[in-house]
C-alpha cells in the first residue's frame, strides 16, 4: 500500500517536475496550446504534391470545408476551427519536419489525419506526440498497431484495419469462390504484413502472392506481375495495394486483356483516384470492392446527402469522392469531440472524451468505432460490393451488408450496428 | 590506383570534418611549475604543466572578473596516422592546449568583453581519457586561482569527448565549478563503441570479410592493422558509394553479401540496414532524405535513395573515430570489447523498418538482410568480446547524469559521431532527478512546514536540422556535397553564434545559479540559428540502451 502511494507521489511529482521545467510559468487560468479565445489551431500533414498526393490532396479541403461550415454556424464553443495543412509529399522525414512545425512553431493543440503508416510512425518514434501530450486524431492508415493504446498513447486510428479487411475478404472468397485459385498482389511492408495476416487468420490459400517494394509500381512492374498471375492460373485476383499500384495493374491488365475476377482492397479502389493516374474508371467494372462508409454517390443516406452539399458548395466542381467523404467525416468526429471536452477543451479533456464516448460520436460509418481507455482501434467493419461502369462501388443486391470483426483471431459476423442520426445541419450538439 | 579512386570519391562526398581542433599555444618546459605569464594586456596568456605532464593554457583579460571559463577539447586520436590513409593522413598526436572551442575568435571576443578568463588543458594522454583529465582538470583549477586570486566562480565547458569530461567534472566536483556546459557530448564509451562496433562489424561481414573490426594486437602490430582497417573502410565506403548509381556490390564483397547481391538485394538498402541498427542519424551534412530532384526521381530519391546516401556520409565520417577509438580503448581495456554474440539487429530497427521500407527495399529484402546478419548464419559470425577486457571498458569513467550546477547542453540531432541520444540521456536521467528532488522537498515539508522545491538545473539546446530541407542538386539532378554542412549534421557542427549563446548562458548561470529561460532564452536559440528549446522534445537513445 505504502509503495502504491509512493508510486502516485512520484507520479505526481514528475508531473509537476515537468511542468516547472515549462519556459514560462502557466498562469491558473491559462487556455491549453492551439486553443485561442476565439479559434482552435488543428494541423495537418500529407501529401499535397508530388506522385503519392493523387487523390489524398482532397481530404484537407475536404476538411476544411466542413470546419468552414461549422465556423459559419458559430464554430465550436464560439470558437472557430483552424486548420493548418502543411505538405509532407509522403516521405517519412519530411512529415517528421513539418509534423515538428505544426507542433513548435504553429503550436496546433491537435495532429488530425495524418497519412501513412510510415510517416505516423516516423513522428511518433521521432517526435513523440505522447510525450508532448498532443493528441494525433484519425490517423488515415489502416495499420493495427495504433490502436494499441500503451505503444500509442495519444493517437487514434480511423480506418478499419488492414488485418480486419483481409479478414472480410478472406470470408467473402470461402463464401463466393470456393475452390478458385486466389491471386494476392500485396505491398511489402507493414500495410501488406497487416494483409497477409488477416488472410491467414481466415484460412486463405493463395495460388500466388507477388509482393511489390512501396514505390516500385508502375506499368512495366505490373506487366511482371500479370506474368505470375498468369503462371499461377488465379481465377480471382486481390489487389491489396495503393491506388497507383491497383491503377498501373488494371490499365496494364487491359492492354494485355488479362481479365480474371479483381477483388480490390478498400486503399486502392478509389475511382477518383485512378481516374487521376490516366487509367479510365471503366476498368474497374464488375470489381470487387469493399468500404466502411456509404457509397459517395448514395444521397439517400443522410451524411452523404449534407457532406456532399456542403463540399459541393466549397469546392465546386470537385468530385465527392471517398477521400472527400472520409477528410469531412474526420472533420464532424472532430467538431463534436471538441464540443463535448469542454468550454475550455484542452488536450487531455479532448482525448478523455474520445476514450469515453468516441465510440459514440456521430458519423457516417456504417460500423462503429471502438475508442476506450484500453483501444484506439478505429472502424470495425466493411461492407462488400461491386464497381459499376462509371466506377462507382455500389453495395451488392443494393443494400449495404456490413461484416465486422476485430483485428484478432474473432469471427467475422454481420454487423447489427445501429449508425447513430446526424445531429440536426450536422453540427455538434 | 584503386584507393586513390575511392579516396577520390570520399573526399568529393565529405565535408570538412571538425574531428580534430585546436589553437596554437607555445608548451611550456617544466611540469607542475607556476604558470608563466606574458603580462600582455589587453589580455595576458599564461602556459605551463600539470604533474601529469598536461600543457596548459590560460588567457586572462585585464578586466578580469573572477570568472574563468574551463574548456575541455574533443577527441584526439592517440596514435599518428600515416600520410598514405585517407582524410585523415598525417595527423601527429598533440597534446596543444585547446581554451575555447576550435581557437573561435567570437567566443573569445565575448568572454574577454565580459571580464571572463579562459582556461584548457591538452590533457597528459589523448583517445578516450575522462579519468586522467578530470584530475588535470582539477588540478588546473586549482593553478589557476592560485595564480588569480581574485577568482570567483569557475564555469567548465567542452565539446564531444570534453563534454563527457565536463559532465564528469560537474558530477564528482560540483564544489569547484558553478556551472557547466557539455556540448555535442558523447555517451559513456559501452554505448559508443556498440555504435561504432555494430557499424563495422556489418560493414565486415557484408562488404569486406578482411576488414578487422576489433579485437587489435598490442602494439605497432596493432597499429598496423588499425590503419589497414581505415583503408578497407574508406575504399569499402567509396564503392558503397558507386554502387548506388550501378547497384553492383563491392568487389570484396563476403560470401554472404555476394548471397544477397544474387537475391536482388541493393547494396543501398543493405546499408542503409547497417547504418539504422547501428545507431547511425538519416539525415547527414548534404543529405536530408526529404528534397529530391526536380522530375522522375522527385519522390523517388527523398524516400528511396537519400537516407542510404546519409548513411554513407555519416558512416564515413564516423568510421575514423570508431577504427581508433575501439584500439585505444581494447589498449586501455586489455583485449576485446565488442561483443555482438546476443545482439538482436531485428529488434533493434523494429521501427525503422517501417519508416525506411521504401528505402530498404520492403520486407523480403528487410528478412533476407536481417537472415544474413543473424547468429543463424554462418557466414556472418558474431565478434565475440573478452570478458574481462569488457569489464575494465565498464569500470573506465561514466557519466550517470546527474545534474549538481546549472547545466546547459547543447547538440545537433543528426550528429553522427556522438549522436543526440548522448544528451537525451542525460535530460532523462535529470527529468527523474528533479522528480525525486521534488518528492524529497514534500517529504521534508510534512516535519517542517516549509516548502523549498527545487529550481531547473538543466537547459537542453536541439540544435535542429533546417524543416524545409537542405539536399541542393546540379541542374542534372545530381547532389551536390560541396555546400557546407547543414545546421544540426556533421560533429560538432557549431556556429559561432550558437557557441556565444552558450558561452553567454553559462557565465551567466555561473554568476547567478540561475539558468536563462522563458521567452528570452527560445528567442535567443532561434536567433543563434535553428536552437530548439522544448522540454517535450526527444531524440532515441543510442542502440546500446535498447539491447
Amino acid at each position: 500500500m505504502k509503495a502504491m502511494n509512493r508510486r502516485r507521489l512520484i507520479s505526481v511529482s514528475a508531473v509537476l517536475a515537468v511542468a516547472s521545467l515549462t519556459a514560462t510559468a502557466v498562469p491558473a487560468n491559462a487556455r491549453e496550446v492551439g486553443v485561442g479565445s476565439s479559434e482552435i489551431k488543428l494541423g495537418m500533414t500529407l501529401p499535397m504534391t508530388g506522385a503519392a498526393s493523387l487523390g489524398y490532396n482532397k481530404i484537407p479541403g475536404a476538411a476544411k470545408a466542413y470546419f468552414d461550415y461549422l465556423n459559419a454556424n458559430g464554430g465550436v464553443n464560439g470558437r472557430k476551427i483552424t486548420l493548418i495543412v502543411k505538405d509532407d509529399r509522403y516521405v517519412p522525414t519530411e512529415a517528421v519536419a513539418k509534423t515538428n512545425e505544426l507542433i513548435l512553431k504553429d503550436k496546433v493543440m491537435a495532429l488530425l489525419a495524418p497519412l501513412g503508416t510510415a510517416n505516423v510512425k516516423a513522428v511518433a518514434s521521432s517526435l513523440n506526440p505522447a510525450r508532448r501530450g498532443v493528441p494525433v486524431l484519425f490517423v488515415n492508415t489502416g495499420f493495427s498497431g495504433f490502436a494499441d493504446v500503451k505503444k500509442y498513447p495519444t493517437t487514434y486510428a480511423i480506418l478499419p484495419s488492414y488485418i480486419m479487411e483481409a479478414k472480410i475478404m478472406g470470408e467473402y472468397i470461402k463464401d463466393n469462390f470456393a475452390g478458385k485459385k486466389i491471386g494476392l498482389l500485396y505491398q511489402d511492408d507493414d500495410f501488406g504484413s497487416d494483409a497477409l495476416a488477416g488472410f491467414k487468420t481466415a484460412g486463405i490459400n493463395f495460388a500466388v502472392k507477388v509482393p511489390y517494394a512501396s514505390g516500385s509500381q508502375g506499368a512495366a512492374a505490373a506487366a511482371g506481375w500479370i506474368t505470375k498471375f498468369k503462371a499461377a492460373e488465379a481465377d480471382v485476383v486481390i489487389l491489396f495495394g495503393v491506388s497507383s499500384a491497383t491503377s498501373a495493374m488494371l490499365g496494364t491488365a487491359a492492354v494485355l486483356k488479362y481479365a480474371p475476377q479483381w477483388m480490390l482492397g478498400s486503399v486502392g479502389g478509389d475511382a477518383t483516384t485512378i481516374k487521376l493516374t490516366g487509367v479510365p474508371a471503366g476498368v474497374l467494372y464488375n470489381a470487387i470492392g469493399f468500404s466502411p462508409v456509404p457509397a459517395t454517390t448514395d444521397m439517400n443516406d443522410e451524411y452523404i446527402k449534407l457532406f456532399s452539399d456542403i463540399y459541393a458548395k466549397a469546392v465546386p466542381g470537385s468530385v465527392f469522392d471517398l477521400n472527400v467523404l472520409l477528410g469531412m467525416n474526420t472533420a464532424f468526429m472532430t467538431a463534436q469531440a471538441l464540443k463535448a471536452a469542454g468550454q475550455n477543451p484542452t488536450r487531455k479533456s479532448l482525448m478523455a472524451v474520445l476514450n469515453t464516448k468516441g465510440a459514440t460520436l456521430a458519423n457516417s460509418a456504417l460500423t462503429p468505432v471502438g475508442y476506450s481507455a484500453k483501444s484506439h482501434v478505429g472502424l470495425t467493419g466493411y461492407w462488400v460490393g461491386k464497381y459499376s461502369p462509371t466506377g462507382d462501388l455500389l453495395p451488392l443486391g443494393g443494400t449495404y451488408v456490413t461484416y465486422t470483426t476485430d483485428s484478432g483471431t474473432g469471427a467475422v459476423v454481420k454487423s447489427t450496428y445501429k449508425r447513430p442520426a446526424m445531429p440536426a445541419k450536422g453540427l455538434p450538439n | 590506383m584503386r584507393l586513390t579512386s575511392a579516396k577520390t570519391r570520399i573526399y568529393a562526398l565529405l565535408s570538412a570534418s571538425a574531428l580534430v581542433t585546436g589553437i596554437i599555444v607555445s608548451v611550456p618546459v617544466a611540469a607542475n611549475a607556476a604558470p608563466a605569464c606574458d603580462g600582455k594586456s589587453p589580455v595576458q596568456s599564461c602556459v605551463g604543466v600539470t604533474s601529469d605532464g598536461a600543457p596548459y593554457s590560460m588567457m586572462v583579460p585585464a578586466n578580469f572578473n573572477g570568472t574563468v571559463a574551463l574548456y575541455s577539447h574533443g577527441y584526439r586520436y592517440n596514435i599518428d596516422i600515416p600520410v598514405g590513409i585517407p582524410l585523415i593522413g598525417g595527423y601527429k598526436v598533440t597534446n596543444t592546449p585547446e581554451p575555447i572551442p576550435g581557437g573561435n575568435a567570437a567566443v573569445a571576443q565575448y568572454l574577454f568583453s565580459q571580464g571572463v578568463a579562459v582556461m584548457g588543458s591538452g590533457f597528459a594522454r589523448q583517445g578516450w581519457n575522462p579519468d586522467s583529465a578530470i584530475k588535470t582538470n582539477v588540478e588546473l583549477i586549482g593553478e589557476f586561482k592560485a595564480k588569480f586570486p581574485t577568482t570567483t566562480k569557475v564555469v567548465a565547458w567542452g565539446s564531444s569527448l570534453g563534454g563527457v569530461i565536463t559532465q564528469g567534472l560537474a558530477e564528482k566536483y560540483p564544489n569547484l565549478i558553478s556551472a557547466a556546459a557539455p556540448m555535442c557530448m558523447a555517451d559513456n564509451i559501452p554505448a559508443e563503441l556498440t555504435m561504432a562496433g555494430d557499424f563495422l562489424w556489418g560493414l565486415k561481414v557484408l562488404f569486406d570479410p578482411t576488414i578487422k573490426g576489433g579485437n587489435y594486437s598490442a602494439g605497432a602490430a596493432g597499429n598496423a592493422e588499425a590503419y589497414g582497417d581505415l583503408v578497407k573502410v574508406f575504399t569499402v565506403m567509396g564503392k558503397l558509394q558507386a554502387s548506388l548509381s550501378t547497384n553492383a556490390w563491392p568487389d570484396t564483397s563476403s560470401a554472404t553479401g555476394k548471397a544477397l547481391a544474387a537475391g536482388g538485394v541493393p547494396p543501398r538498402s543493405a546499408l542503409l540496414l547497417l547504418g539504422l541498427m547501428s545507431g547511425l542519424p538519416t539525415q547527414s551534412a548534404h543529405f536530408d532524405s526529404i528534397r529530391g530532384p526536380e522530375g522522375a526521381l522527385k519522390l523517388s530519391f527523398p524516400l528511396a535513395i537519400s537516407p542510404a546516401l546519409a548513411i554513407l556520409e555519416n558512416g564515413t565520417n564516423a568510421a575514423a573515430l570508431a577504427v581508433l577509438a575501439t584500439q585505444d580503448v581494447e589498449l586501455q581495456a586489455g583485449g576485446a570489447i565488442f561483443d555482438n554474440t546476443m545482439t538482436d539487429y531485428a529488434a533493434r530497427i523494429e521501427n525503422e523498418r517501417v519508416i525506411f521500407n521504401a528505402a530498404l527495399s520492403g520486407n523480403t529484402v528487410i528478412e533476407a538482410l536481417l537472415g544474413a546478419l543473424s547468429t543463424a548464419n554462418p557466414g556472418a559470425p558474431r565478434a565475440v568480446g573478452n570478458a574481462a577486457a569488457i569489464a575494465k571498458m565498464n569500470a573506465l569513467h561514466s557519466n550517470t547524469g546527474k545534474i549538481n550546477v546549472p547545466t546547459i547542453l547543447m547538440t545537433g540531432v543528426a550528429d553522427p559521431i556522438t549522436p543526440a541520444g548522448a544528451s537525451q540521456r542525460i535530460v532523462d536521467a535529470y527529468a527523474q532527478q528533479f522528480a525525486d528532488e521534488k518528492l524529497a522537498a514534500f517529504a521534508a515539508y510534512k516535519t517542517t512546514r516549509s516548502y523549498n522545491g527545487p529550481t531547473n538545473k538543466l537547459l537542453m539546446l536541439w540544435n535542429m536540422t533546417p524543416s524545409k530541407g537542405y539536399t541542393t542538386f546540379t541542374d542534372a539532378g545530381s547532389p551536390i556535397t560541396t555546400t557546407p554542412a547543414a545546421s544540426g549534421t556533421n560533429h560538432c557542427n557549431f556556429t559561432s553564434a550558437q557557441l556565444v549563446l552558450v558561452a553567454k548562458s553559462l557565465v551567466s548561470a555561473g554568476l547567478t545559479g540561475k539558468l536563462p529561460s522563458g521567452g528570452p532564452i527560445v528567442s535567443a536559440g532561434r536567433k543563434a540559428g535553428n536552437l530548439v528549446v522544448d522540454r517535450n522534445f526527444s531524440v532515441p537513445l543510442l542502440k546500446y540502451y535498447n539491447q
